[in-house]
């Protein structure tokens, strides 16, 4: 009996085994589609970039080790210094106005006010273009001598401003043309979750007595907190990563200024060849994004709590 | 009664899977550098990186077509590629890595020393000889360019054209200015006297500048190089390993092209796309190269080029000698059949150096009846060709020469001397650092 009892055991012991070995072939497929491109074109490279920035390597020929000295040159280069403070700045540019501005947006709309349909068209249109067309509009946007902008500026009274060519103002002509861009995702998002607040919450505070500032304050925003973050994220993130804008814009000028971590990184290997010096940079990006995505998640998990 | 159940292996486990598919992987990968190329079998066809897309393209373009008809029926074809000239050092790097170069491409005499020294490029001189092109049939001075003394002084280029800066003026804006349409800026102070007569200003702001600059980039990096050169200034001593000689006139130099925008007021660093602005009359007199031609005279645009003025002690600028290059093969056996083509286009070059861009460096091209009428007007590529007896600012033919080129928009120099416009640094500060970087770079070797 004992016998019998510990073979069915057994038994049952590897059935189980069995299925846990057993292939679901269908749920393999599904991944492999994006599976294996991810494996071959994401992960590889970033394990081989890791490996590649503590070598001196021309692609032609094997790599050289070189310890970590590409990163201590880093920290004596001043061009890296400044496009890493340079993206800092863009994200505190670019981060709150594109939240702010969708959020007013998203409430204009939300509200049904006349022509929120056109509004809702109209906001999210720049986003479906490329971010190159986006930088080449705004580069006439922006010409101090011709563009529109100095243009209606002068009527108020306001001299031509250098918005691509001088120092103090091309991060900000490059962070205008990148808000307009960036504006349209974070408002469908707002909008969405705008629309998923219950009635019934806003229309119990109505009887309640809340006013309209009230509303917004104690039901609406804290209502939003989530997708908010998850903007701020996502926004801040593209920031990090900001490039193309830049590429046609201002070609990172002058004096650097304008110039980004990625487009440093782009420059330094692709047009200086140096891969190794290249791949250091872009794992000092990956650690500085990672670094401020967690605090930013943790601060914001914090408030909603 | 038992019964036995016994645990089945299953024909594929996750193991096995991701050990297949580990294996399936590597052997993707690895299936390009192991296959042998389909394209080299027989007819040829001779593969060619081109990064030329602006006008200057399609007369080379056409230059590819008319050796592609020439050899309809002996076996041999140019396939051209086009590729981003940013990109076409990676791109050929890449290539050469996976045994996949192509057979020959565009490169800038002086600027390849990297790709000479890690087997990328091929040394040219025999299979110039084995394929008959006669290397006494050019002039001195380009050929010598496009050798690297650090490497056996080999031939590592054919040169197809060369080129200088040299200023070109609207005749509209000289009309205006009471200037005769044949006369032209001889010397610093003429340069400046004439810069100032067709400069429009809106009261202390410049909104047509005489002299066309850009704030940042390539035009003010290349305007100081010039000048700097001029004044006595050398980036490298002659043996390669001195940098920044005479600094106090590299000094100068930075200071002159100052004063262009704030004491002169003859330029506005407020113009992003020189190109741009000249062809639509935001500036009288551009320092530009000959591949800008085809687009001027095609879009109308009332012009004449001069001289570049002496400035300095002794009249100089800017040289660039464009050529082709071959790159290194599996198959040896492709070389002498490139090596054929490119003596084929460069002894047909008359139109790529009268229509495409540049003077010919080949004698007995510059010698044929009709060169200096063919093409466009001499009015307009006359001082192209004349202007190379004084164009001697070399490229420095180190590992690190792309730092040093004086027509660069991001290399070293232009960052630093980027810093002297927007007055972060001062030109003695800036001309320390550049002397330091230099001096780094000379002793890479």
């Amino acid at each position: 009996m004992t016998t019998s009892t510990g073979t069915i055991a057994g038994a049952t012991a590897g059935l189980a085994e069995a299925e846990r070995e057993r292939i679901h072939w269908v749920g393999y497929l599904f991944i492999a589609a994006f599976g294996i491109p991810f494996l071959i074109f994401n992960v590889l490279p970033v394990i081989f970039g890791f490996y590649v920035a503590f070598t001196e390597w021309s692609i032609f020929g094997a790599p050289e080790y070189v310890g970590s000295r590409n990163f201590e040159e880093i920290w004596s280069d001043p061009w890296a210094w400044q496009a890493f403070t340079n993206v800092l700045w863009y994200a505190l540019c670019i981060v709150p106005s594109v939240t702010v501005l969708a959020t007013l947006f998203a409430l204009y709309v939300n509200r049904g006010y006349p022509a929120s349909g056109l509004a809702r068209t109209l906001f999210f249109s720049p986003n479906v273009v490329s971010a190159t067309v986006i930088g080449l509009v705004w580069v006439w946007m922006l010409d101090t001598q011709f563009g529109l902008i100095n243009h209606y500026l002068g009527f108020v009274g306001i001299g031509p401003i250098p918005w691509l060519t001088s120092i103090d103002w091309s991060l900000f002509g490059v962070a205008i043309a990148s808000v307009w861009w960036d504006l349209g995702l974070a408002f469908v998002l707002i909008l969405a979750a705008l629309q998923d607040i219950p009635k019934d919450l806003i229309e119990a505070a109505r009887v309640d007595g809340a006013g309209p500032f009230s509303r917004l304050r104690f039901i609406i925003l804290p209502q939003l907190r989530p997708v908010l973050s998850m903007v701020v994220t996502l926004q801040l993130i593209a920031t990090l990563r900001i490039f193309s804008q830049i590429f046609v814009m201002t070609g990172g000028g002058p004096a650097g200024s304008s110039a980004s971590p990625i487009y440093y990184i782009y420059t330094t290997a692709i047009t200086r060849n140096l891969y190794g010096y290249a791949s250091a940079l872009a794992i000092i990006l990956f650690v500085l994004i990672l670094l401020i995505t967690v605090v930013q998640r943790v601060i914001f998990r914090e408030v909603t709590h | 009664m038992m019964t036995k159940i016994t645990n089945t292996p299953h024909p594929m486990s996750r193991r096995r899977l991701l050990k297949s598919g580990a294996a399936a992987v590597g052997g993707a990968l690895a299936a390009p550098t192991l296959s042998t190329r389909v394209w080299a079998q027989s007819p040829i066809e001779i593969v060619h990186w081109s990064w030329l897309a602006a006008s200057d393209g399609e007369v080379w373009a056409k230059s590819i077509d008319a050796f592609n008809e020439a050899h309809k029926d002996k076996g041999v074809q140019i396939k051209m590629e086009l590729v981003p000239e940013d990109q076409v050092v990676t791109k050929t790097l890449a290539a050469a890595a996976t045994g996949r170069a192509p057979d020959f491409g565009w490169g800038t005499a002086g600027k390849g020393a990297k790709l000479a020294r890690d087997g990328v490029t091929v040394p040219m001189d025999e299979l110039a000889v084995e394929s008959g092109l006669d290397l006494s049939d050019f002039e001195e001075g380009p050929l010598n360019a496009a050798r690297y003394p650090a490497y056996d002084n080999a031939l590592y280029l054919i040169p197809m054209d060369l080129m200088s800066l040299q200023p070109e003026i609207n005749l509209q804006h000289m009309a205006e200015a009471g200037f005769a349409p044949d006369a032209a800026p001889e010397t610093g102070e003429e340069l400046i006297e004439w810069g100032k007569a067709m400069t429009r200003m809106d009261g202390d702001t410049v909104t047509r500048s005489g002299i066309l600059m850009t704030g940042s980039g390539v035009q003010p990096t290349v305007t100081w190089g010039i000048v700097a050169a001029q004044m006595g200034f050398e980036r490298a001593s002659a043996d390669l390993k001195t940098a920044a000689v005479n600094p106090e006139a590299g000094i100068a130099a930075m200071e002159w092209v100052l004063a262009l925008f704030d004491e002169w007021k003859v330029s506005t660093r407020d113009v992003t796309d020189r190109y741009k602005a000249f062809g639509t009359g935001q500036g009288s007199i551009f320092w530009t190269g000959p591949w800008t031609l085809n687009g001027y005279v095609g879009q109308g645009l009332d012009f004449k080029t001069a001289l570049f003025p002496q400035i300095g002690e002794k009249r100089r600028t800017y040289f660039e000698e464009g050529g082709l290059e071959m790159y290194v093969q599996q198959d040896k056996g492709r070389y002498k059949a490139t090596m054929d083509a490119i003596k084929w286009l460069s002894d047909n070059s008359f139109e790529w150096t009268t229509v495409g861009r540049g003077a010919s460096p080949r004698k007995s091209i510059l010698a044929m009846p009709g060169y200096d009428t063919a093409g466009h007007p001499w009015n307009v590529r006359g001082a192209f060709i004349e202007g190379m007896s004084f164009a001697d600012i070399y490229e420095v033919p180190v590992l690190d020469g792309p730092e040093f080129t004086i027509y660069s928009g991001g290399n070293i120099l232009a960052k630093t001397l980027e810093l002297v416009w927007t007055g972060q640094a001062t030109p003695a500060q800036a001309m320390e650092q550049l002397a330091t970087a230099w001096q780094k770079a000379l002793d890479k070797g």
